[in-house]
């Protein structure tokens, strides 16, 4: 659906992509992670002709973007970062008004403005100003908005930031139902959670590059990274951390926190040697936490910073 | 491009705030400035006559005609006081200025000495006292010199022919001033303002406050602009299939045509509740409202073109609007300015639109004596748009 090869764009000294390369098929969702600054946006927008890449192509639908830049923005929907609505008209209001701009016959556009409030679950506040709305339904309407003109590739540019619990949920449905219907997403994100629910394949871009691309699973054969397990201990001796550093010698411990760190291929069968070699030693173990491998300890294993960094 | 028209259209009057903005309080400006600037529809186009406090302690035959002389003037309204209370009310700004003719007025008359008389008044209400200096010190001269005169033949019929009664010097005095009023040295024909009802201080009132309330309107057309920049809508619109400029255009279109809508909205309440007279010149009305409406709209777009935030725009607009409406005669009428400021005053747009509608309510121009100045409030309007599509293809269509 998508072919991107070998895009590059600079904004003055500043080279926002760097020779970037991926294929999206159809009916997938994919994720774009990366910080801010690491170029997410620019690809969001070379996609929907707003940027034109320095080098490289782009192919959407069989559709080069340097040739026919209106084309590409009828097969794609745009759900922005910020909430682009105009406060002081109605939730219907703002729906025709952006369908409206793809010049909709009007009864088909009221149709799908009803249709799309009903995917966002908005239906009941239709006709409120948008003023009104909680963060979280101004966000839904940010998607029913985006939608009207019935895209076959949906871009969502961080379609969860400041949105409750509730709303979220509301959001991934609506996603999850897209992506059931058969449309091609583009997510943007630096929630890995979010990127490790839905997608399909998922980019990890830092600094104008992509430093990894695939699957989850692929990813973290690239990147080598392990679960982490951590021990609190409720009290400890020098004695005790040696011998437990002889018996596991990638172990790592913090004093001031007295907690006790080691990478393991697999969690579940490595937690009952390392408790043991502990307890042997004399330690006293307080509380016990895991957390398997996921985009963040990626990121982290590629780029050796933090994603928020 | 209607589709934005007509949702700016929308946002608009569904904001209150800037329906009243825009409509309620010019209308309430030009009402006070109507007002301070003169009486609204009184005195069929004249002057409202202005009040001198007169004080005769002299008493006698000479001051009793000076007086009733001085009361008989169209533009003065004589209000008898004693001398004291006269300056007091003066000094306390009941009354522009006093008359005080002091005892020994008709002696020192007689006698040829300088007139005991004396005009008390407050240096800051000029266009009264201006009033007053043409009007009473002619008046002064012309009735002690008449006294004079006729004391003077009296006197010397009376030592030429001590038995012949009074009225011989009558009959002469009579011919001579009968003969003397006919040749008037100056003849005074004003050539200004004379062919309508409406007073200079009402459009003045209107067209000032109008030019400044449509650029604080436009300015803040404009800033919607970097408004919209800043919460996202632009970039959303530019996701679409249009196109930057026809963004622009809307945004043009539509601070074109709320100016217009505003400055109908204000001549027609000078038509209705101010009784401005309008049916001067229809033609050169519509062709000015259009004029100035273009070249303020486009001064309001460019504003916001040349700042970088919405916060900025609000700032730069609000200081260069009062700097321009103040020199440009929207706050004080031109004609009380100093020549430099006159001058540098054709560098505003109030100017233009001002004198515009000076042309077609005072001045009753025609039609091609008022063009030079719409061409100019046009090319003011054309330069700007042209600079102001520039700057936001550089700056704000721009991710």
């Amino acid at each position: 659906m998508i072919q991107v090869r070998s895009v590059s764009k600079s904004f003055g000294k500043i080279e926002a992509v760097c020779d970037v390369s991926f294929n999206i098929n159809k009916g997938e969702i994919f994720g774009i992670l990366g910080p801010n600054g690491a170029g997410k946006s620019t690809i969001v927008n070379i996609l929907n002709t707003l940027v034109k890449p320095d080098r490289g192509d782009v192919i959407i639908d069989g559709v080069n973007i340097k040739g026919d830049g209106d084309t590409i923005k009828l097969i794609m929907g745009v759900v922005p970062q910020e909430i682009a609505l105009y406060e002081e008209l109605t939730a219907y209001e703002n729906l025709m008004f952006w369908g409206g701009l793809y010049n909709i016959p009007k009864t088909i556009l009221r149709e799908n403005a009803n249709k799309t409030l009903d995917i966002v679950d908005l239906s009941y506040r239709k006709n409120d100003r948008i003023k009104t709305f909680s963060g979280g339904m101004k966000r839904r309407i940010n998607i029913a908005c985006s939608l009207l003109h019935n895209p076959k590739i949906l871009v969502l540019d961080e379609p969860t930031v400041g949105v409750d619990p509730q709303n979220r949920n509301h959001i991934f449905e609506v996603i999850e139902r897209l992506h059931d219907e058969g449309m091609t997403i583009i997510y943007t994100t630096h929630y890995m959670e979010e990127a490790e629910r839905f997608c399909d394949k998922i980019a990890i871009m830092d600094v104008g590059h992509i430093i990894a691309f695939g699957t989850l699973k692929e990813l973290r054969e690239i990147s080598d990274a392990k679960d982490l397990l951590t021990i609190q201990l409720a009290d400890f001796n020098n004695e005790t951390i040696s011998a437990v550093r002889s018996a596991i010698p990638l172990i790592r411990f913090d004093s001031t926190s007295k907690t006790l760190e080691a990478d393991c291929e697999n969690i579940s069968n490595e937690i009952s040697v390392i408790t043991n070699h502990i307890q042997n030693a004399g330690g006293v173990i307080e509380r016990i936490y895991t957390r398997g491998t996921n985009l963040e300890s990626i990121f982290l294993k590629l780029t050796g910073k933090k994603l928020r960094d | 491009m209607l589709k934005l028209f007509k949702k700016d259209l929308k946002l608009f009057f569904h904001d209150q705030r800037s329906v009243i903005l825009t409509f309620l309080l010019p209308l309430i400006l030009i009402s006070l400035f109507a007002f301070a600037y003169g009486g609204i529809g009184q005195f069929n186009g004249r002057s409202q006559p202005v009040n001198l406090l007169v004080t005769d302690l002299d008493q006698s035959r000479f001051s009793k005609e000076i007086i009733y002389k001085i009361d008989s003037l169209e533009d003065i309204r004589i209000v008898v006081s004693d001398s004291k209370k006269s300056k007091d009310l003066v000094i306390r700004g009941k009354y522009a200025c006093a008359l005080i003719i002091y005892e020994g007025f008709q002696d020192s008359l007689e006698a040829g000495n300088p007139m005991p008389v004396e005009l008390v008044y407050d240096r800051s209400r000029e266009t009264e006292i201006g009033i007053l200096q043409q009007n009473l010190i002619s008046t002064l001269i012309s009735s002690t010199s008449e006294i004079m005169i006729k004391k003077n033949i009296e006197k010397y019929l009376q030592e030429l022919f001590p038995d012949d009664e009074n009225d011989i010097s009558n009959d002469i005095f009579g011919t001579l001033i009968k003969n003397d009023k006919k040749k008037e040295v100056i003849k005074w024909t004003p050539v200004v303002g004379i062919k309508n009802d409406t007073r200079l201080g009402l459009i003045q009132a209107v067209a000032g406050t109008a030019i400044l309330m449509l650029l604080f309107s436009v300015a803040g057309v404009g800033t919607s602009i970097l408004e919209e920049k800043e919460n996202g809508t632009i970039n959303r619109l530019l996701y679409s299939p249009l196109r930057g400029s026809t963004i622009l255009y809307s945004k043009m279109l539509f601070a074109f045509f709320i100016s217009i809508l505003q400055l109908t909205a204000m001549f027609l309440f000078a038509w209705l509740i101010l009784n401005m007279d309008m049916s001067v010149n229809i033609p050169g009305l519509i062709l000015m409202i259009i004029a100035t409406s273009f070249a303020v709209s486009s001064l309001g777009i460019f504003l916001a073109a040349v700042a970088k935030t919405r916060q900025q725009a609000q700032n730069l607009s609000t200081i260069i609007i009062l700097v321009m409406s103040a020199i440009g005669g929207s706050m004080i009428p031109l004609f009380i300015m100093p020549p430099i400021l006159q001058k540098i005053a054709l560098l505003s747009v109030n100017y233009w639109g001002i004198q515009g509608f000076y042309d077609l309510f005072w001045r009753v121009l025609p039609l091609k004596e008022v063009l030079p100045k719409i061409i100019i409030l046009i090319s003011i309007g054309l330069i700007m748009t042209l600079a102001s599509i520039q700057l936001f293809k550089k700056r704000i269509m721009k991710l």
